[in-house]
């Protein structure tokens, strides 16, 4: 029984927090609203490769950091923290997707190229359906057994730092099954258009026009592509939900630090149980969210039969604390608070992003009550 | 990180499984029984002599020197067969730990056999009228004359107290002192002369709780535990004894399946209440929040189990369970419907009028044990560290 990080990890956090600190700026993200998205350039790229922490989920033989789904989450949360692009989920999800595919061609060299930073890979799995998840998928994937090609056409939409991807990871059904298909971004028929968050963060639609690949690319898990799907969106979605404690949490502390500072009626506003009260109800939320990202985490890593269920109400109840955290925020810091200078309406435009990909609380619930409610007895 | 317990915790859950399904029948027998009170004092002896109560006492003082995770797995395994909490549970996670750490030895040989057998039951006398959220402005009084403190007062909300043999109660000793430093924790004897009780009857309509008024009671001055004066600080010891909260978590898990199991039985038009679109969405939130409050359970049980102080984390939990367990309870009643008033032993009464008391029983728990809002004050102050809401405590 130990359900508490490690100090690898623990030192990890805290390496991974001055870094980030002093290598991006948060002015970046703020511009970013008015100018094309945000990207992490080159040199801070190389060096996130050389900390070890691209692929710090997969095995070492393989040349990742051999550190749990944990581990990466604590990442993605800084990442969150500091109001880095999304890097560091699109790049830990997929390396997730690619050391557990079967297809030994991508583990020997793709996650290699991955891990080094020379190549940049990202997930491309939502549709324009109004829902989110595998199930909404359409996109098709056709050729057969004796053919040794795939040819896929449809459009993506919402991909994660699209325009920066050198490779696109897309979910696709091909038999009647959900796949994934690894497509490299300068094939034939691929377009991709800019689309940009409320966060500035990079995103694009992906249009694929009867885009040839081998049938080499499709990954697969043992055998089955569509358990592969349903894992890889799962732990996709749990590093969104770390992102979003992240934003919570970093929230709440510039909120209470800035509730000590702030006099008003000759005492800290910070005494008003008006005040006071919210904050511990977002304090409560947050070591809650804390606890179920842990518990999500664990369960993918060993597997356990409750782990999209666990994985869902993590999404579910995150995007809603990272939301009343910012949105207190703003509230709480009064006229500033409202103000373009404050990063707190970042952290707000991050949290109602983040809350709205992969899935928002009311379709995690959804899940959940598929998985509780109709269980038989 | 892991959520296993050891191999020797697991064979000590076979254990507790197996004298369960032998004993439960008795269990069955105290809610039939004439004499419900004896019936529940035999229960807590019988798992006393069995070896599960006082688990994680000293040997010396009655225990079984057993450890936090085994302490884990009995709650788990005692809610999970909806064993109902020990008599004595007051004294067992409040008192009997006091007396271990501030009692003197002839008070622990004294009293700490009684509290585990359930030989003596025991009732707490803090709350006053005019002392709830502030219990330290409590006015209560005990004069040291020769041997004896004379004690007179009021206390009230006091849980149990037409049953308790004793009463552990805070009173004042010195008037003058600041608050905190004029209080003694003293035990009293519920046949003393000038001991009066008043049981109340409760919003749900039950008799849970009672007025206990002191009129020159004497109690000797070997009853006193710790130093007089000294008894605030060993109070707050006492009522930050808190658990790691994972024995509600199964209650709370138990709970929402009973509703999830009417739901699916309860008919609106040609369906039932479980396809209902907004009640599968709240059964769904409410398993979200259960499994938070276990995570953060383990979490706390973690830090225990590393020597880390638990801190104001205990106020978290407090806090988050109490309210859960409410919108549960509220979400039961709202599922029957037009029926949900319909009052026990009416016809159409829902679940014989469980409900109604599972309701009433839930809007307590954020009052009883320091209020939500002194809950509130606690994390805001000692977690986040804000400063102090204007007030003289
Ligand atoms: C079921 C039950 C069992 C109980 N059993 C026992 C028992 O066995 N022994 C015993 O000694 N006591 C017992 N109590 C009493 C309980 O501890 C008190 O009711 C509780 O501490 C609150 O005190 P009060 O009732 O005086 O309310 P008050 O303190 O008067 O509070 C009234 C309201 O004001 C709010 N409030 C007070 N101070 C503040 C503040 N600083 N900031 C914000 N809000 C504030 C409270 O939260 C509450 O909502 C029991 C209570 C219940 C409900």
């Amino acid at each position: 029984m130990d359900f508490e990080l490690s100090a690898e990890q623990v030192a990890m956090r805290d390496v991974a927090r001055n870094m980030l600190g002093e290598r991006w700026h948060p002015d970046k993200m703020r511009e970013a609203i008015d100018k094309p998205p945000a990207t992490i350039p080159t040199d801070l790229w190389a060096e996130l490769s050389q900390m070890g922490w691209l692929g710090v989920n997969c095995d070492e033989i393989l040349g990742g950091g051999g550190q749990d789904i944990l581990t990466a989450a604590i990442l993605v949360e800084e990442a969150g923290r500091a109001l880095l692009p999304s890097t560091f989920s699109t790049n830990l999800a997929s390396a997730w997707a690619i050391e557990n595919s079967a297809n030994q061609a991508h583990r020997d060299g793709l996650l290699t190229e991955l891990v080094l930073g020379n190549k940049r890979v990202t997930l491309a799995i939502e549709e324009n359906h109004g829902s989110w998840g595998p199930d909404t998928i359409e996109l098709n994937a056709t050729g057969n057994d004796r053919d040794d090609t795939l040819h896929l056409s449809g459009t993506k939409l919402l991909v994660p730092d699209g325009s920066t991807a050198d490779l696109f990871l897309v979910a696709a059904r091909h038999d009647e099954n959900l796949c994934l298909v690894a497509v490299d971004a300068d094939a034939q028929g691929v377009t991709v258009n800019a689309m940009k968050r409320l966060d500035g963060a990079d995103i694009v639609e992906l249009e694929l026009n009867d885009v040839a690949v081998p049938a080499s690319a499709l990954l697969q898990w043992g055998g089955d592509g569509e358990s592969l799907l349903r894992e890889v969106y799962s732990v996709f979605t749990v590093l969104i939900a770390a992102d979003l404690l992240g934003s919570a949490e970093v929230t709440l502390q510039m909120t209470s630090d800035y509730a000590k500072e702030r006099v008003q009626f000759g005492q800290p506003i910070g005494s008003f149980q008006a005040v006071s009260h919210r904050l511990a109800d977002i304090l409560v939320q947050v070591e809650i969210g804390r606890s179920l990202l842990y518990g999500a985490c664990l369960a993918l890593t060993e597997q356990r039969e409750e782990r999209h269920a666990l994985v869902a109400a993590a999404k579910s109840w995150l995007n809603e604390t990272a939301i009343d955290a910012t949105e207190a925020g703003v509230q709480l810091h009064g006229g500033i608070g409202y103000s373009w200078e404050l990063d707190v309406h970042l952290h707000l435009r991050r949290a109602r992003s983040n809350a709205a990909t992969l899935g928002d609380s009311d379709f995690h619930r959804d899940q959940i009550a598929n998985y509780y409610c109709d269980r038989p007895g | 990180m892991d959520l296993l317990f050891s191999p020797a915790d697991e064979q000590y859950r076979t254990r507790i499984r197996a004298w369960l399904s032998d004993n439960a029948g008795d269990l069955a027998l105290i809610a039939k029984a004439e004499d419900p009170l004896q019936a529940a004092r035999d229960w807590q002896r019988k798992m006393y002599e069995a070896g599960f109560v006082g688990l994680t006492w000293p040997k010396s003082c009655g225990g079984q020197e057993a450890s936090l995770t085994q302490q884990v797995v009995l709650s788990e395994e005692l809610a999970q067969a909806r064993i109902p909490h020990l008599i004595n549970g007051i004294a067992l996670t409040t008192l009997g730990p006091t007396l271990i750490q501030h009692g003197t030895e002839q008070q622990r040989q004294r009293f700490l056999p009684g509290i585990l057998s359930a030989k003596e039951i025991w009732c707490q006398g803090f709350s006053e009228p005019g002392a709830g959220s502030d219990l330290p402005s409590l006015t209560t009084r005990a004069v040291l004359d020769g041997d004896e403190f004379v004690v007179n007062g009021q206390k009230v909300w006091t849980s149990l107290a037409p049953i308790a043999d004793w009463c552990f109660l805070l009173a004042r000793t010195d008037p003058k002192a600041p608050k905190r430093e004029g209080i003694s924790y003293l035990l009293c004897d519920m046949k003393t002369p000038g001991v009066t009780v008043r049981p109340l009857r409760n919003a749900g309509g039950g008799f849970h709780f009672s007025e206990v008024f002191f009129e020159d009671v004497k109690i000797p001055r070997d009853n006193c535990v710790g130093e007089i004066n000294g008894g605030w600080k060993i109070a707050r010891s006492t009522l930050e004894h808190e658990r790691s909260g994972l024995s509600g978590v199964v209650a709370l898990e138990a709970n929402l399946e009973r509703q999830r199991q009417m739901a699916a039985k309860l008919k609106v038009g040609d369906k039932t209440a479980l396809d209902k679109p907004g009640n599968r969405q709240k059964l769904a939130q409410y398993w979200i929040e259960i499994e938070g409050l276990r995570h953060l359970g383990y979490r706390a049980l973690s830090d225990q189990l590393a020597g880390r102080p638990p801190g104001a984390s205990a106020s978290v939990g407090k806090l988050f369970s109490s309210r859960l367990r409410q919108k549960i309870a509220k979400t039961s009643l709202e599922l029957a419907g037009p029926l949900a008033p319909v009052a026990k032993k009416s016809p159409h009464v829902i679940e014989r009028g469980r409900l109604h008391a599972g309701y009433f029983d839930a809007l307590g728990y954020s009052i009883g044990g320091g209020t939500s809002e002194i809950m509130h004050n606690t994390i805001a102050e000692r977690i986040l560290g804000l400063p102090r809401s204007t007030r003289d405590d």
